[in-house]
């Protein structure tokens, strides 16, 4: 019943579908660079960006804390979306002058590391508030610096307890790095529905899913390694 | 060595203590005893400035502490402290407690500093535990790590706020032995303590607070065989 089938043309379909699959995949690849470009100079950036932030908005200078809270309020309060087109944009309707362009992936670092910053602020104030004013007393008899004391002895404690919070942050992150399509910079999720309107398929956006779910994988191993780390005291 | 003159203290409109006067001398310890809320506590940490006084004067050495915020950093060296609650640093281990302020602090080199802790260690009897995480140790372990973490600073000068207040009663013991070796040897101490026996027994000289002052102050024996005003004497019947 099978004779009549030419066995070459079922082969090349099957070549066909995996030439297909394999294109799609190295474009979803590249896209995946973008953003995990994206991703880790955003942690490069917000990180200690962030530490500085929770310390000015705990700091006893009435004034800079206010700033700080109100910058917290509006990096946490609007939507990151319009934070990156405003940072992209402003520059260029600045009065004469003072006008210039910014580079979209500039714009992009600076607005992710501005918005994580604050989320991570407020992270790690939660941790500094947490440990225990005694920690700081015997320190201070110790005859310890302020910057001692906060760099060996708070410090180390606030990373254990504020790491379950952070992962979440940062596994967030992974997802949001798909909203600098906004400004037209291509990555992952725009090489995706690029490709998906190409072929009118959503294909590439059902592979693009799982290239993040692979990236928050090992997002999520590499924080399971580091509280296994910490884990060494209670 | 320590002359404090009528020291006050308030916390908002609260005056905790209402004028204080004493004088520590050299190798002299002093349990300071009485009621809680007479202000033990606050008088003893004004000693170090972890509380500021509000009005009134310390002298360390010869050296006024209230004159001059600056003189801190030197005073917190020679006078060493230890706190009810222990406060050891969890995330270092017991060796590195002890040597982390002789080393950052005191510009120790680090092999000194860890033989001068492992001394202090066999002196509180925890040679075994140098290499643990506090985490591992029982209260009284933890504070007799905590005083042994005090004295690698070489102190003139040892504190106690209530140093066995946190601790179960079968490890109150072991950690009264451990001051009570250090009384012996001469250290100059100020023991905010309820522990009466002790109080008694180590003590030069005891100091009874009520309501911020200085109420009553003798030797031991005076003290709790005869106390001369109503309130120490009411104290006393109520916890003796």
């Amino acid at each position: 019943m099978f004779e009549n089938i030419d066995l070459t043309l079922i082969g090349q379909g099957f070549f066909s579908v995996l030439e297909n699959l394999w294109r799609q995949l190295k474009l979803l690849g590249e896209g995946a660079l973008v953003s995990l470009e994206i991703f880790a100079l955003t942690l490069i950036f917000s990180l200690p960006l962030g530490l500085l932030v929770a310390l000015g908005r705990m700091s006893k200078n009435r004034l800079l804390s206010r700033i700080i809270k109100d910058y917290i309020l509006v990096m946490r309060g609007t939507p990151l979306m319009l934070q990156i087109i405003f940072i992209y944009f402003t520059p260029a309707y600045l009065p004469e002058g003072l006008r210039f362009n910014l580079d979209r992936f500039v714009a992009a670092i600076i607005a992710f590391s501005l918005n994580y910053a604050a989320y991570f602020a407020e992270i790690y104030r939660g941790g500094i508030e947490s440990i225990s004013l005694g920690q700081y007393e015997s320190a201070a008899v110790l005859g310890f610096t302020k910057s001692q004391t906060f760099f060996r002895i708070i410090l180390p404690q606030v990373i254990k307890r504020i790491l379950p919070a952070i992962s979440n942050e940062v596994i967030t992150l992974v997802k949001d790095t798909a909203l600098v399509t906004t400004i037209g910079i291509s990555e992952l999720f725009r090489a995706a529905r690029n490709e998906s309107s190409r072929i009118s398929s959503t294909t590439p956006i059902f592979w693009a899913g799982f290239f993040y779910l692979v990236m928050n994988f090992f997002v999520t191993k590499v924080f399971e390694l580091f509280e296994k780390k910490l884990s060494y005291y209670r | 060595m320590i002359k404090v003159i009528d020291l006050h203290k308030y916390f908002g409109d609260l005056e905790v203590l209402k004028g204080i006067n004493t004088e520590i001398k050299k190798g002299e310890v002093v349990c300071v005893i009485g009621p809680s809320g007479s202000g033990k506590s606050t008088f003893l940490r004004c000693l170090n400035l972890l509380e500021i006084p509000t009005k009134g004067e310390i002298i360390i050495n010869g050296v006024s502490l209230t004159d001059n915020l600056k003189n801190l950093d030197e005073l917190r060296k020679n006078v060493g402290m230890v706190f009810q609650q222990f406060n050891l640093f969890p995330h270092m281990k017991v060796i590195d407690n002890i040597t982390l302020a002789p080393i950052k602090v005191l510009k120790m080199k680090k092999e000194d500093a860890v033989s001068k802790a492992m001394e202090l260690l066999a002196k509180v009897g925890l040679t075994d535990k140098a290499y643990e995480y506090p985490s591992r140790l029982s209260g009284g372990q933890k504070q007799r790590v905590a005083i042994a973490r005090a004295m690698a600073m070489n102190p003139d000068i040892m504190l106690f706020d209530e140093p066995t207040s946190a601790l179960d009663p079968e490890m109150v013991g072991e950690v009264l032995e451990v001051i009570r070796d250090l009384a012996y040897e001469g250290m100059t101490m100020v023991i905010v303590t309820h522990e009466m026996g002790f109080a008694r027994e180590v003590s030069d000289r005891i100091l009874f607070m009520d309501e911020g002052i200085i109420y009553e102050e003798g030797k031991p024996y005076e003290i709790f065989n005869n106390p001369q005003r109503s309130r120490t004497k009411e104290f006393l019947s109520k916890v003796l």
